[in-house]
């Protein structure tokens, strides 16, 4: 029987199981094995749920998490960066393959850039992943988005498969995706996917305001200039399994791109002339093995090497043309033990060096370097008391350069009352650090090297239940945070005018509450009809100071309330061609441009319907896939960051064929 | 099943509550704030942060106490994106205000009220100055980028709002200032954080080129002449003191703000944040009662001869406050502005907003009788400044509400135009259409004598009228003269022109005493042009009685007389007397056309009561 990916046991899978398991979902078992045993439920999208979604990148499918709020520039070039329970993008840690992304430069992760043609599966953790057999730093982060790219899988006697995709859109978009998986030996496999995006980012746009009386006061639409983007992504990856128990895997990305910075629409001002080129390149290797069937130990390393380069072509501005250079050196060595079958331990250690080299093209001064050494060290232990309550208790320490160590501790509980009914309910505290960023500390007459990390403290409590029978599937998780960011780096005027700089002054409160549900109904002549429901309300107001005008005020776009809704129909034919229908609708309420919750602030809720519609059919051992989707179909003119607009209705089209 | 029913109606619920709605543009309501009375009002230009686009002009009516944010949005509802992006300078001059928006790349021009009159794109432009009928806008860069990234001081006619001249300077000049006929401009270097500028460009106004530099010290921003004329260059080495173009003197005084009112220049001290003056005779530290020490970040500077205004601009990403003190250190009364309040300007008349946008439903019954009243520019005359009555404080705009007073709206009261040139230019609440026959009457005061039908009291006005073409509401497209009955006289003259002076203004006879040049003028001198009628004056037993002209000219036949007082579109010629056809038209102006003065009765001067659209009665 063939069901969705929601029903895949969410088991902390080690990479020796996922081998054997597939990657296409529609030939996944469902099993009755439970969902609780994450002690940290996951939020997750999967292979074909994902691409049923009306989504092109990472960003746009994380938009259907709880508790996520996304920044979205606008149009396939604009940056879209994730804000995940209203602690700030730079809380979010974002892993690929299990080694995180960095950006010491500015510490965001523009989650736009990543596709999700070559993507098997995201999941988003509050706290931190629920396997203690993680690397020290992956301690260390609020949120963790996990990328797990596409695993090759061949059935008996298969030796090969190459894919092809192609995407055509509004705005120019054209999307082709190559790649194929070579099974080297019984044991090694080969991937390589390659893409490349091409859009010209001119979408037309409205801005209409009209009188109390309802007369027009103004109206008019124009098309989005300088916002083309031209990229291409290349990845390689070999996967070697070993014994019953080891296995080493490498994997080679390479993106580069050129866009445009199509920039805020002012008064009298149409059209900006930023440019921004992008090379991003890594190489990560991992290694792993299990001794004595009780202990395992990992090896992750990492070089990348990021080029940036930003032009500003705007001969009114202040002319820039600067070139940025960043290297990460990543080393790991995590250890678990299991001292007995209900009580693991591991401990883990991280290396990891980062430098910076900034040159302004413009002048003759010599460029810049900024360098940084980090160490973390971590140790957790997890253990069960019968099947009733599971504990994960962690300790992180972390040192940058030559700054005091920290210690940040965190604590988990899953509590299951019941052996038969799958209810559980997970508590958890924990507090992490983010440290400033090479721009925090050192950017231009804004820097401060004074700058100590900001904390965040959450606490957690969910409830989440699950019922499945061979009808229907159903799991409900609802959840209430309070979380509470100290120390927080913002930017903030020096005595002169038009000075700034950075300070460690901020505090913010947030009360959240996540509901969500996912299901799925079998229902007669092989329609399965599908649903999934996310409710977000958040309270995230700025506790700094009683003397400021916006203190205990709602903190600059961070919506009270927000949510999404997918509904989907599939239906499969009796030779086994799929076809289905899939409807989604994300709603963003009011919220606020800036500090102050005043009308000059105010920022409507903006809302978007988004339908797709998709055959696939298989012929002999050709898989064929067509999808059509159609973006904001009431062609809504709306603004997620304030005078940067978004697009109105947008088509998508992709032809996709695997052998 | 039941669950999934339910959140799907709650979410339904949620999205039906919690609709995106039409973007509204409110009026501003104005906030009480002092309960104290001042003349005039004051404006607050609200920088607000690149890339927000929310530059805000605040207005503080000093004679009512109320606050109105976001004046200008409210004036200008229609302005496509509102006021723009980053507020730079704010400055009265002629009858206008004049707003620079750095990121806009644009001086906005307006009235006294903030109604939007039109605009000069200069890009990356800063601070302005104002000379005569020119204003002097200093810009980053200039119209051709160099890579040496000098900036420039460009030259714009207040009248045309054109560019006019264009001269480069140093590195981002940001404040100027006008001393006689020589521009000096400061070259902060502002994007050279390491090495900035440190020189005023020196600028003859004459032949607009740059005589030389002073150098004055490091990263100079601010610029400005006291009552002798010395001018005061805040620099981060201090106040460089300017005298016959070269630096005199040092105040070791970092100053972010500068505002200087008769014998004492304030600052805003970089450094300690607190405020202190300066004598500008001798230069010594003054003693001052006003403690700013509680701002977060003082920023906005404005001294005037009752008070001074001060400006918090807090963490710059939220809302200032702005202060008003007395020099006895008196809090007077604050106000909660925009973000980054930053520049002041002080002006004489206090405005009630505009009702167009305050109604909230202007459901809109045209009206026969003119509704608006845009210029009122009379020439010397012995019934200037009494008809209608000119008080200490007025402008132009308050001259031009209070001829609205009295002859607007059939209101059945009279003005003067003053001798040969004096104008007034006046509208409807619509479009005046050009049908068959006579489509306006302008209402006077001439008389006949009486049992005669020849001579009586004329004082011929030439009518002109001119369609609203580039749609901004405002009376600045092509003129066309009604062509009269004496316009192919041989003795009439076209294109004269004639220049009064205030100098002049000393003849007065006995009943009209006041002085006869208009008050509200700045400048010193008004010249008119437009054509000029032949003498139709001649002694008739004893008594100066004028000849009734045949048609065509306003205050010429008696408002008893329908078609003597009605005029016809179609009448109209262009500048080179070719008749043209007008389909409609939205402005007339009507000016003396004779110069003329007797003694005992003085000069003619045309006088207007009103006018009608003929369709529309």
């Amino acid at each position: 029987m063939a069901l969705s990916a929601h029903s895949v046991i969410a088991e902390s899978e080690t990479e020796r199981d996922s081998l054997y398991s597939d990657f296409r979902i529609e030939e996944v078992e469902v099993t009755a094995r439970s969902l609780t045993k994450d002690i940290i439920v996951p939020q997750r999208l999967k292979g074909a749920e994902l691409e049923r979604l009306n989504a092109l990148s990472v960003a746009d499918a994380l938009r259907y998490f709880s508790g996520v709020q996304l920044k979205d520039y606008g149009g396939v070039g604009g940056i879209k960066t994730i804000n995940v329970r209203s602690m700030g993008s730079q809380h979010t840690a974002v892993y690929y393959n299990g080694v995180q992304l960095g950006n010491a430069q500015n510490g965001q992760v523009d989650l736009g850039r990543f596709s999700l043609d070559n993507m098997e599966e995201i999941q988003l953790f509050n706290g931190q992943k629920s396997d203690i057999f993680q690397s020290a730093r992956e301690f260390g982060a609020a949120g963790n988005v996990y990328l797990t790219t596409r695993k090759p899988y061949f059935k008996p006697g298969e030796r090969a498969h190459v894919h092809g995709k192609m995407r055509f859109g509004s705005f120019g978009l054209a999307n082709p995706n190559v790649g194929f998986d070579v099974k080297l030996t019984e044991t090694m496999s080969l991937t390589f996917d390659a893409e490349y995006v091409y859009s010209n980012g001119k979408y037309p746009f409205r801005y209409r305001r009209v009188l109390p009386n309802g007369e027009t006061a103004y109206d008019t639409t124009a098309v989005r200039q300088n916002g083309d983007v031209n990229a291409v992504r290349a990845e390689l990856g070999i996967h070697h399994y070993y014994r019953t128990t080891g296995f080493w895997r490498v994997h080679a990305y390479n993106y580069y791109s050129e866009r445009g910075v199509p920039g805020a629409i002012v008064n009298n001002v149409w059209r900006n002339g930023e440019r921004l080129w992008d090379r991003n390149t890594f190489v990560q290797a991992q290694w792993q093995d299990e001794w004595f069937g009780r202990w395992s130990t990992r090896l992750l390393t990492k070089y990348a090497n990021d080029y940036t380069h930003y032009k500003n072509n705007d001969v009114r501005l202040l002319p820039a043309d600067n070139e940025y250079t960043q290297q990460e050196v990543y080393l790991s060595l995590a250890n678990k033990v299991q001292v007995f079958n209900w009580w693991d331990f591991s401990v883990a250690y991280d290396f990891q060096f980062n430098d910076l080299h900034r040159c302004n093209l413009l002048s003759d001064t010599v460029p810049e370097y900024f360098k940084r050494y980090s160490h973390w060290l971590s140790a957790a232990t997890a253990f069960n008391i019968k099947e009733y309550l599971r504990i994960q208790a962690s300790v992180l320490m972390t040192a940058v350069d030559n700054n005091k160590p920290r210690v940040t501790p965190g604590l988990f509980l899953s509590f299951r009352p019941y052996p038969v009914i799958d209810l559980s309910l997970n508590v958890f505290y924990k507090q992490s650090y983010r440290y400033p960023t090479f721009n925090d500390l050192y950017y231009t007459d804004l820097g401060n090297a004074n700058l100590r990390p900001e904390l965040a403290r959450q606490h957690s409590i969910e409830v989440a239940y699950r019922k499945a029978t061979k009808m229907y599937d159903i799991a409900v998780t609802a959840s209430y945070y309070y979380n509470r960011v100290t120390d927080k780096i913002i930017a903030y005027p020096k005595g002169q005018q038009f000075r700034w700089t950075m300070l460690n002054l901020g505090e913010v409160k947030i009360h959240g509450m996540d509901a969500k549900a996912d299901m799925s109904f079998n229902l007669p002549l092989r329609f399965v009809l599908r649903g999934r429901l996310n409710y977000t309300y958040q309270k995230a107001i700025d506790v700094t100071n009683p003397n400021d005008t916006y203190y205990c005020h709602q903190i600059p776009y961070i919506p009270w309330h927000s949510g999404s809704v997918v509904v989907g129909l599939d239906w499969q034919s009796k030779r086994g061609d799929h076809y289905g229908l899939n409807y989604s609708f994300i709603y963003v309420g009011e919220r606020y441009s800036q500090q102050e919750n005043i009308i000059y602030n105010y920022v409507q809720p903006w809302y978007t319907h988004d339908m797709s519609i998709y055959g696939e059919w298989g012929i002999k051992r050709w898989w064929l896939k067509a999808n059509l989707e159609i973006n904001n179909m009431l062609g809504q003119d709306y603004e997620v960051i304030q005078n940067y607009p978004m697009p109105k209705q947008n088509i998508r089209c992709t032809l996709a064929v695997r052998y | 099943m039941y669950l999934f029913i339910h959140l799907c109606l709650y979410s339904l619920l949620l999205t039906l509550y919690s609709c995106r709605g039409d973007e509204v543009v409110y009026p501003t309501i104005g906030t009480h704030v002092t309960d104290e009375v001042r003349e005039g009002g004051l404006y607050v230009l609200c920088e607000g942060n690149m890339g927000s686009n929310k530059a805000r002009l605040d207005y503080m009516n000093l004679h009512s106490g109320e606050y109105y944010a976001n004046w200008y949005g409210s004036q200008n509802p229609h302005q496509l994106k509102e006021l723009g992006d980053v507020g730079n300078d704010i400055q009265a001059y002629g009858g206008r205000l004049y707003a620079v928006i750095n990121c806009s790349h644009k001086v906005e021009v307006m009235d006294r009220q903030a109604r939007h009159i039109g605009q000069v794109d200069i890009p990356n432009c800063r601070y302005l100055a104002f000379k005569g009928n020119k204003a002097y806008v200093s810009a980053y860069v200039g119209s051709v980028a160099t890579p040496e990234m000098l900036g420039s001081v460009f030259e714009v006619d207040t009248a045309t709002l054109e560019i006019t001249r264009e001269v480069k300077v140093g590195h981002q000049p940001d404040e100027i200032c006008i001393v006689g006929e020589t521009l000096y401009a400061v070259n902060s270097g502002g994007y050279f954080t390491n090495r900035h500028d440190s020189t005023v460009s020196v600028i003859e106004l004459g032949g607009f080129t740059e005589t030389k530099k002073i150098t004055v010290g490091s990263n100079p921003q601010r610029i400005r002449a006291d009552q002798s004329g010395k001018l005061w260059v805040c620099t981060e080495q201090g106040i460089a003191i300017i005298e016959e173009e070269r630096v005199t003197r040092r105040i070791d005084a970092k100053a972010s703000n500068i505002s200087i009112y008769g014998s004492t220049a304030y600052i805003i001290d970089s450094e300690s944040h607190l405020l202190r003056a300066f004598s500008t005779i001798d230069f010594t530290e003054q003693e001052q009662h006003i403690d700013i020490s509680g701002y977060e970040h003082p920023y906005g500077l404005l001294a005037t001869n009752d008070v001074i205004y001060i400006t918090d601009a807090k963490n710059y990403v939220s809302s200032g406050v702005l202060h008003c003190y007395g020099y006895d250190g008196k809090e007077h009364w604050s106000a909660r502005t925009g973000d980054i309040p930053g520049h002041l300007c002080r002006v004489s008349g206090a405005y009630e907003l505009h009702p167009d946008t305050t109604k909230p439903d202007s459901t809109k019954t045209c009206s026969p009788y003119i509704s608006r009243v845009y210029e009122y520019m009379p020439a010397m005359g012995q019934f200037v400044n009494v008809l209608p009555k000119y008080e200490e404080g007025d402008d132009a705009e308050a001259m031009c509400r209070k001829c609205e007073q009295a002859i607007a709206n059939n209101a059945g009261g009279m003005i003067c135009l003053g001798g040969w040139g004096g104008y007034i230019t006046f509208g409807f609440d619509h479009t005046v259409e050009n049908k068959e026959g006579y489509d306006l009457r302008i209402l006077g005061n001439a008389f006949l004598m009486s049992g005669n039908e020849t001579y009586g009291s004329s004082e011929p006005g030439i009518v002109l009228v001119s369609r609203d073409e580039n749609k901004n509401g405002l009376p600045d497209d092509e003129w066309y003269e009604l062509k009269g009955s004496l316009y192919d006289n041989p003795a009439t003259k076209h294109h004269v022109s004639k220049t009064y002076t205030r100098e002049s203004d000393t003849i007065r006879n006995p009943f009209h005493q006041q002085p006869y040049y208009p008050q509200w003028i700045e400048a010193e001198s008004i010249t008119f042009t437009g054509a000029l009628l032949p003498p139709t004056t001649e002694n008739i037993s004893g008594q100066n009685v004028q000849r009734i002209l045949d048609f065509g000219y306003a205050d010429n036949k008696p408002n008893s007389d329908k078609e003597g007082t009605s005029f016809d579109i179609s009448w109209a010629v262009d500048a080179d007397g070719q008749s043209v056809s007008l389909p409609c038209i939205d402005f007339v102006r009507i000016y003396t056309a004779v110069d003329e003065a007797y003694e005992g009765t003085g000069e003619l001067s045309t006088e207007v009561s009103g006018a009608i659209d003929l369709h529309m009665e």
